[in-house]
C-alpha cells in the first residue's frame, strides 16, 4: 500500500471520531474560555477593535470577524472586528493594532507569522487569544491560550475550532449582561508610588525608527504609546526589532523567534 | 439565581449587576454553560451523521465520479456559512492528505461579488458565476442555516438546469432546500441554533470529503504507479 493510501485510510478510520468530543472542554479549557470571554468583553467595553488572523485556514479569520460584526442573534451589539489576511500578517497587524485592542488567532503553534504577532502583543498593548490544536505553544505565548487536545491535522475542518469561537462570542455577550464586572477589578490598577507593574522594569518595545545618528535615540512603541529611547547598549537596531526598555534605555534585544 | 435567570431579568434590576464586582460566580457559570453547549453540539454532530449516513455515502460516490471525469466543485454561502463553504472548498483543493481536487469558493473574489451585487442584484451573485464557470459535469454546494437564502436557491436552480450535481446544507427543518426539486442532495442539521447547525455542517462536510477521497483511491492492485521505482 502506498503511503498516500495509508494516510487517507488512517484519516478515514479517524473520521468517525473526528467530531467534537463531549468532554472537549474538560481539564481546564472551559475555565480558560470563560476567562478569555470576560477579558474580551472588558476590552470591547473599553473601546477595543478585534483583529482576527488564521493564516493556514483563512476562512476562520473571516468567520470570527463576521460573528462579532453581524451577530446571529438579533439585538446583540455589533462589535468592531476585522480579519487580517494579508500575506505579511505581522506588517498588517503592526499597522492595525492599537493599545487596548484584541488579537485573536486560529493557528498551529509553529505558525511563524502568528508567533511573530504574538511576541509583539505586549509592545502593542493588546490582549491576545490563541486557538489551536496539536502541540501547544510555549507557556505565556498569548494572554489566553485555548488549546484543543487533538492531533488530527484536519481538526480545523471538523467544527472543533468553529465551536471555540462561537462559544467565545456567546460567552462574551453573556458578560455584557454584567456591567459591574466589565471594568477590571481594583487589583489590576496601580496606585502605589513604586510598584513593579508601573516601574520602568523590562517593558517590551518594538522599534519604529532606528537612530539617525550614532548616539541618537530610537523611536519605539510600547504598551503605553510611543517614546524615544537610548539604544547604544543594543545598537544597531532596525525597525521591527523587539527590545526591553529600562529607565529610558534598551537593555536587551530579543532575537527573532525567542519566546515571550 | 442561575445565569439564565439573570439574563432574562437582569434589566429589571440593573443596580444588582452594577454592584457586582466579584467575577468568580460568573466565570463558573460561563464555564458550565460552555461545557453544556459542547455536549449539545457533540450529540447533534453524532445524530446528524447517523441520520445522513446513507445520503453522505451516495452523494460522496457521485461527487467522486464527477471529479474523476474532470468535474470541479463550487461552494458558496452567506456570512459565517460562506466561510464554512470556503473551509469545505479548501479541504478538497488543498488537503493535508489525499488527492487535491478542483474546488472553488464563489465568495472569494471581492471584485466579482461586488460587481454582480451592484450591477444585477445580490440574489444573483452566485447564479451568475455558475453561468460563467460551470459545465454539466460540475458540482454546486450551497451552505446555509435557513436552507432558504434567495441567492443560494437561485444558484442551485441555475446549476440544476445546467446539469450540475446540486448539494444543499441546511438547518432547522431544511427550509426550501429540503423540498426543492432543484436540490439533488439536502443535508439537514435538525437544530434551531445557527451556531450548533454550523458546527454539525462542518463535520458533515468533512465526512463528505473523506468519502470522496475513499472512492478516488487507486485500486490496491496498482498502488505503485509513479515515483516508486526503488
Amino acid at each position: 500500500m502506498s503511503s498516500v493510501v495509508e494516510g487517507v485510510t488512517d484519516q478515514l478510520a479517524a473520521s468517525a471520531s473526528a467530531g467534537i468530543p463531549p468532554d472537549m472542554l474538560d481539564g481546564g479549557l472551559a475555565r480558560d474560555l470563560a476567562d478569555a470571554s470576560l477579558s474580551v468583553a472588558r476590552r470591547f467595553q473599553a473601546g477595543a477593535t478585534m483583529w482576527c488572523i488564521a493564516p493556514q485556514w483563512e476562512p476562520h479569520a473571516h468567520h470570527m470577524a463576521v460573528e462579532f460584526v453581524h451577530p446571529v442573534i438579533m439585538g446583540k451589539r455589533a462589535l468592531p472586528a476585522f480579519a487580517l489576511t494579508d500575506q505579511d500578517v505581522v506588517a498588517q497587524a503592526r499597522s492595525s493594532v492599537r493599545p487596548g485592542d484584541i488579537v485573536i488567532a486560529v493557528a498551529a503553534a509553529d505558525d511563524r507569522g502568528v508567533r511573530e504577532v504574538m511576541r509583539r502583543i505586549p509592545a502593542w498593548g493588546a490582549t491576545s487569544v490563541w486557538i489551536g490544536s496539536g502541540a501547544r505553544p510555549p507557556s505565556g505565548a498569548a494572554d489566553h491560550v485555548l488549546w484543543i487536545d487533538d492531533t488530527n491535522p484536519l481538526a480545523p475542518a471538523t467544527g472543533r475550532f468553529v465551536i471555540m469561537y462561537h462559544l467565545l462570542w456567546e460567552l462574551t455577550h453573556v458578560c455584557f449582561e454584567h456591567p459591574g464586572l466589565l471594568t477590571p477589578p481594583p487589583a489590576d490598577e496601580c496606585t502605589d508610588e513604586v510598584c513593579i507593574t508601573c516601574s520602568d522594569e523590562g517593558r517590551l518595545a518594538e522599534v519604529i525608527l532606528a537612530p539617525t545618528t550614532a548616539y541618537g535615540d530610537a523611536l519605539v512603541r510600547t504598551a503605553t504609546g510611543e517614546e524615544n529611547i537610548d539604544v547604544t547598549l543594543v545598537a544597531p537596531v532596525t525597525p521591527g526589532d523587539l527590545v526591553l526598555v529600562h529607565a529610558g534605555s534598551a537593555i536587551t534585544r530579543l532575537d527573532p523567534e525567542q519566546s515571550r | 439565581m442561575t445565569s439564565a435567570d439573570t439574563e432574562r431579568t437582569g434589566f429589571l434590576y440593573p443596580f444588582i449587576d452594577a454592584d457586582e464586582h466579584d467575577p468568580e460566580s460568573l466565570l463558573a457559570d460561563l464555564a458550565k454553560s460552555a461545557q453544556a453547549k459542547v455536549h449539545e453540539s457533540s450529540a447533534l454532530q453524532r445524530s446528524t451523521l447517523d441520520e445522513c449516513a446513507e445520503l453522505v455515502a451516495s452523494a460522496g460516490a457521485q461527487m467522486a465520479e464527477r471529479f474523476a471525469s474532470g468535474g470541479r466543485m463550487y461552494a458558496f454561502g452567506n456570512g459565517g456559512s460562506s466561510t464554512d463553504a470556503a473551509t469545505f472548498a479548501a479541504l478538497f483543493a488543498q488537503p493535508i492528505t489525499g488527492r487535491p481536487l478542483p474546488a472553488m469558493n464563489l465568495a472569494a473574489d471581492q471584485a466579482v461579488v461586488t460587481a454582480l451585487g451592484n450591477d444585477v442584484g445580490f440574489e444573483l451573485v452566485f447564479s451568475r458565476q455558475i453561468i460563467a464557470h460551470a459545465s454539466s459535469r460540475d458540482i454546486a454546494v450551497a451552505m446555509s442555516t435557513s436552507g432558504s437564502s434567495a441567492d443560494l436557491m437561485m444558484a442551485l436552480g441555475e446549476a440544476s438546469r445546467r446539469g450540475l450535481m446540486t448539494i444543499g446544507f441546511a438547518g432547522y427543518e431544511g427550509g426550501q432546500m429540503a423540498t426543492s426539486s432543484e436540490v439533488g442532495y439536502c443535508f439537514v442539521v435538525r437544530s434551531q441554533s445557527i451556531h450548533r447547525i454550523q458546527e454539525s455542517q462542518a463535520l458533515l462536510g468533512y465526512q463528505l470529503w473523506a468519502t470522496v477521497q475513499q472512492h478516488l483511491m487507486p485500486a490496491e492492485s496498482a498502488p505503485h504507479r509513479r515515483g516508486d521505482t526503488t
